[in-house]
């Protein structure tokens, strides 16, 4: 029973995490092109790449808490 | 969906609402296919679900992107129109922002074609998905013919993306994977493109720790690829179907209709809040899995030493 109590633990500090990792990007970004508005292109390239990499750690995260809901 | 929740209604709602949920976005059962083919070599050649909607997806891109194109091409027209011209700016776009900065110019061209098949692809079978083609056929069913056609209920099982199933994405993935070989071996040649996996010039203990993650690193990569796309397919429909669920739970554990029309109010404009994160989702994942496979090319094809 516990460790089925302790999935949704897991996916809320994958959420955290993601949460954080994405916020502190969009920041950053947000913030450069506010500087720079004339390089906001060459800074939307540069934040995507890492921007989903990001994305699908957490997604393999999810994917295997979720593994571990349904095998027990 | 509709005819799914209700036919459920010999056990209690909460324990179908899960399975109903799963059922929804897996595969059907491959002993009970929609269209029955022989066994060829021990394998079974039998049409699931997904099956299906692939086949739906490849009729889909050929009526629309590649007979479009062809018409065009033949036509020896040199300015497009319509249709043809909304593919010209994907395309461009494609070539000139996704595959030219990471490939490199001399390999545009190459790469080009694999990528954008990439992308129409799975842009068509992530979007096919959110059209309820086979939940509206079960009402049809259901509910307009006079009496229930076996081919119709035969298909039930909803249209779903087929994306959504890994054994899809792998599959994809699979392709991305041979094509980092490839572009690697005709770039460098086949010896020197696993030599290229390496840095040169570092001093050997440290080969100990880097070959090792460099060779996890090649199976990582399309591994990634999979789970990306395949989990997110399925994650947003689990979330919507999780949502509408909500209705059916709470007018059981409160036993009136009451309830589960109020929490309606709410589940239903949630839901029709993630379908709309979703269109989103299945663009980006679209463009996510195309930009990635051709970053990957590119490592391979421009190495840094």
């Amino acid at each position: 029973m516990e460790h089925v109590l302790l999935v949704p633990l897991g996916m809320g500090l994958i959420v955290i995490g993601a949460g954080y990792g994405i916020g502190r990007f969009t920041a950053a970004a947000a913030e450069s092109i506010a500087r720079q508005p004339e390089a906001s292109d060459k800074i939307t390239g540069a934040v995507n790449l890492p921007l989903f990499l990001l994305e699908g750690v957490a997604i393999l995260a999810e994917v295997f808490t979720f593994l571990m809901l349904i095998l027990k | 969906m509709a005819t799914g929740i209700s036919g459920n209604t010999s056990s209690s709602v909460m324990e179908s609402v899960g399975p109903n949920i799963i059922h929804h976005v897996s595969n059907s059962d491959i002993s009970h296919p929609i269209i029955h083919f022989p066994k060829i070599f021990g394998l079974d050649f039998s049409v699931t679900k997904h099956v299906l909607m692939l086949w739906i997806v490849s009729l889909v891109v050929l009526l629309s992107i590649i007979i479009p194109i062809r018409k065009f091409l033949e036509s020896k027209k040199d300015i497009p129109s319509g249709w043809v011209n909304l593919i010209e700016i994907i395309t461009k776009f494609f070539r000139d922002n996704i595959v030219r900065p990471n490939v490199g110019s001399k390999w545009t061209m190459t790469w080009t074609p694999l990528i954008l098949t990439f992308f129409f692809f799975i842009l068509f079978s992530n979007a096919i998905g959110m059209v309820p083609i086979f939940d509206l056929l079960g009402l049809f069913n259901a509910y307009v013919l006079p009496e229930k056609s076996s081919v119709i209920s035969g298909m039930l099982h909803g249209g779903v993306t087929a994306t959504g199933n890994f054994n899809v994405t792998g599959a994809l993935a699979t392709i991305t994977f041979f094509s980092i070989i490839i572009a690697g071996s005709i770039a460098h040649g086949f010896i020197q493109h696993w030599k290229n996996l390496v840095p040169h010039g570092l001093p050997w203990p440290v080969y100990i720790i880097l070959v090792p993650i460099e060779i996890m690193g090649l199976f990582v990569k399309p591994f990634a690829l999979t789970m990306r796309l395949a989990a997110n397919m399925t994650g947003g429909h689990i979330a919507i179907l999780a949502l509408l669920s909500l209705m059916a739970i709470f007018g059981e554990m409160f036993s009136s209709t009451a309830a589960g029309v109020g929490v309606a109010f709410i589940s239903i404009p949630m839901a029709v809040a993630i379908s709309g994160l979703e269109i989103i989702v299945i663009l980006v994942q679209a463009y996510v899995f195309s930009l990635l496979t051709s970053v990957f090319i590119g490592m391979a094809i421009n190495v840094h030493h």
